[in-house]
């Protein structure tokens, strides 16, 4: 067996713990001057698609919508008002309580973050889960478009989102809220006070299936 | 006045039901344990020279132990982890530890020291759970009891005793007391002779009496078995007061002191040295090389000859051939991905709700329970933070860290608070029974699974009801248990009737195994 390359005349064993002891040293020192929470689990605030499903694409397990394909402009002040609690604090809107809490933490700047990360997903044709009567929903529609825009296109002046290719079950919810009060009636949500408003035309559950079908058709379109 | 019921009417109530009766013939099946007392071994092939690539696409444990079992056979695995550690639901917090929990992130402040720590999720051994407890002992997993049912733990309600916090011995003692005084008295009426024979009565009244240490003429008077008001070692001991029975009955406290430690929550109950997760890094020990973390999958496309997985991880999507894919990704965050599932094995995921659980807990600066006389165990309290763990590890050390709160779910009380409100919450309980408590704790820490990133729910329900599955629950279930496209196969306790065990999610992982391994055999036959 060889002899450790101590012994073999060149280097002394105690100069070798002499050095192993001053390279530990600085180790030491080097981690010692580091900011703790360096050696952390890093971590960013891009979690969107735990819920909102793979690219956006929505996800009805946790009933988040798509985010594909939404318009930046919305997209910032969804989160700004959720960040600020204009949405998501009516104790009935299960699903808006949870986004509340999300959106709480995020800086402007993790907010642009996220816009620019959701520009980069593709749309891709969301599911139809609702069918109703797609003209009794035409008619209903009519209201709609006036904001909305006649094919569901969105108007960022009047501060309507787009319709079309957004999980109809998303839509659904989301207008019996409207016609409940459990979103929209914040103080400061004056488009959410309107939305409520025109919302109460629909009535029922089957006016929200008749209309969320007729909006189906134009995301066929 | 509420009116109290007769000797009489409990007798008639005794042979209404048919209960007793019924099952008095019934002693040959009592040997019988349930189907997981045994640990089955598993009898898959061995692949040869024959290659087969595996996707399991989550580590939770169900997910390892198919990369573990596997690997030993052959097939080549990749496991693909969307977080920054593998375990899911079996996580240990300890100093330093990220808790991502989606708009409320933490990092634990625990003291770095080997016994400071904190188990979120899973938390305690049955010694039933054959499987789990086989797998620690090949990996070299050392374990240790946990102790759950503590008779020096204590009780409390606000309807109870004027919301006082009483022993458990104090109430159970009592409350045994008074029911075998009830049921010792219809024994001696001649009704019940029937239909024991001498010999079975006399030997039913002796565990009647001696349940509830009942005195002369069977009545209760009082016990030791819950200490002396004093004295009892170098001088006679003097019995404790009774409890009044009627103040017992205030509370439906006595439910969980006299059965929260029943089935798969009794004595004996074990725990790995050091942390839950220890089970995690053995299975590590062995295939930890074939896990990439946060690696967050996009896509599952099952096709006619194999899987095709698609994966972000490092900012780029990359794609993973298998032939099989064993996937233990929680079902409501599976059906958000581009799959292209059966439309009925889709909608048995969209079924399955998610679990609310939530846990909390403390650094305590002192082990103050210990100069309580508790030693490990649970207390349980009739409020939101619903019950406090004392560590039945670190004995006698200057500090431990204590469960805060434990709370099942339904309505995600906690979950919806914010951290502040969340801790303060479980101050208050806490104070109820010790009333140093606030003092005594710090560096909270609070896991809300509903919200827990990339996995956003505790154990899968498939019950909508308590009386049991529906005849489609069960349909659906089948479904989704038998594998897509006979290749895709989801795994994890979410894929079993007994959802929140390791155990479950083992033998969950076990019965697709089995499943591919028919497959896997009739295919090199061909």
């Amino acid at each position: 067996m060889p002899d450790p390359f101590w012994r073999n005349g060149m280097i002394g064993k105690r100069e070798v713990i002499v050095f192993f002891a001053a390279l530990s040293f600085c180790f030491i020192k080097a981690y010692a001057a580091e900011n703790l929470s360096d050696l952390r689990e890093p971590y960013n605030d891009r979690y969107c698609t735990t819920c909102h499903g793979s690219d956006g694409r929505g996800n009805y397990g946790i009933k988040a919508p798509r985010l594909a394909g939404m318009e930046p402009w919305y997209l910032k002040r969804q989160l700004e008002n959720f960040r600020a609690g204009i949405r998501g604090t009516h104790s009935s809107d299960r699903e808006g309580i949870a986004m509340q809490s999300m959106a709480v933490k995020l800086s402007d700047s993790s907010i642009t973050d996220i816009i620019s990360w959701v520009g980069s997903w593709d749309y891709v044709a969301t599911e139809i889960t609702i069918e109703g009567n797609e003209s009794l929903g035409q008619q209903l529609y009519i209201q709609c478009a006036s904001c909305h825009g006649a094919n569901g296109e969105g108007n960022e002046a009047l501060g309507a989102p787009a319709l079309r290719g957004q999980n109809d079950w998303y839509l659904a919810t989301q207008l019996r809220n409207f016609i409940e009060g459990w979103r929209g009636s914040h103080p400061q949500d004056s488009l959410g006070q309107q939305m409520i408003l025109m919302a109460q035309s629909l009535q029922n559950d089957d006016g929200i299936k008749n209309v969320v079908s007729y909006i189906n058709t134009l995301s066929r379109k | 006045m509420s009116r109290l019921v007769t000797r009489r009417e409990l007798i008639n109530l005794l042979g209404a039901t048919g209960g007793t009766a019924a099952v008095l013939q019934a002693g040959s099946v009592l040997g019988l344990l349930p189907a997981t007392a045994s640990a089955a071994a598993l009898d898959l092939l061995a692949l040869g020279s024959t290659n087969k690539k595996v996707a399991i696409l989550g580590g939770g444990i169900s997910g390892l132990t198919v990369a573990y079992e596997l690997n030993k056979r052959g097939y080549d695995c990749t496991v693909l982890e969307a977080s920054h550690r593998c375990g899911g639901r079996i996580f240990t917090v300890r100093h330093g530890d990220l808790i991502d929990e989606i708009g409320n992130r933490q990092y634990c402040e625990f003291d770095d020291d080997p016994h400071m720590y904190f188990n979120a999720g899973a938390a305690r051994i049955p010694t039933s759970h054959r499987s789990l407890l086989a797998y620690c002992k090949e990996l070299g997993v050392e374990l240790e009891v946990f102790i759950g049912e503590n008779n020096n733990a204590f009780l409390q309600d606000d309807a109870l005793a004027s919301g006082k916090p009483l022993r458990v011995n104090d109430y159970k003692t009592n409350m045994r007391g008074f029911l075998s005084e009830m049921l010792a008295k219809s024994m001696s009426e001649q009704q019940m002779d029937e239909p024991f024979t001498e010999t079975e009565a006399e030997n039913l009244l002796s565990v009647i009496r001696s349940f509830g240490d009942l005195s002369e003429g069977d009545l209760y008077q009082g016990s030791s078995r819950n200490g002396y008001a004093s004295g009892g070692y170098l001088t006679h001991g003097v019995q404790k007061d009774m409890l009044a029975f009627r103040d017992l009955l205030q509370s439906s406290m006595g439910r969980i002191a006299l059965s929260a430690y029943e089935g798969d929550y009794g004595p004996c109950l074990l725990q790995p040295v050091g942390g839950m997760d220890k089970i995690i890094a053995g299975f590590l020990s062995k295939i930890g090389g074939q896990v990439k973390y946060r690696a967050i999958v996009a896509g599952i496309q099952v096709r006619n000859d194999g899987v095709e997985i698609a994966y972000d991880q490092g900012g780029a999507r990359h794609k993973l051939q298998a032939d099989y894919c064993f996937n233990c990704i929680p079902t409501h965050l599976a059906v958000g991905l581009d799959h292209n599932f059966p439309i009925d094995y889709i909608k048995a995921m969209k079924y399955v709700r998610r679990g609310e659980a939530y846990k909390a807990a403390f650094q305590a600066k002192e082990r103050f329970w210990e100069k309580e006389g508790i030693y490990g165990g649970i207390t349980r309290m009739n409020n939101s933070s619903r019950e406090i763990w004392y560590p039945p590890h670190g004995i006698h050390k200057d500090k431990g860290v204590v469960l805060a709160a434990y709370d099942f779910g339904g309505g995600s009380y906690f979950t919806k608070m914010v951290q502040q409100e969340r801790v303060e919450t479980h101050l208050q309980d806490g104070e109820k029974i010790h009333s140093n408590y606030r003092d005594m704790v710090e560096k909270p820490i609070t896991i809300a699974w509903h919200r827990m990133n990339h996995m956003l729910g505790c154990a899968a329900r498939w019950r909508q009801s308590f009386s049991g599955w529906t005849h489609e629950e069960e349909q659906m279930y089948n479904i989704l248990q038998a594998p897509a496209g006979g290749r895709h196969y989801v795994i994890g306790d979410q894929m079993s009737m007994n959802s929140a065990w390791m155990e479950s999610a083992i033998l969950s992982a076990h019965w697709a195994m089995q499943d591919l391994d028919v497959r896997v055999r009739s295919e090199i036959a061909k």
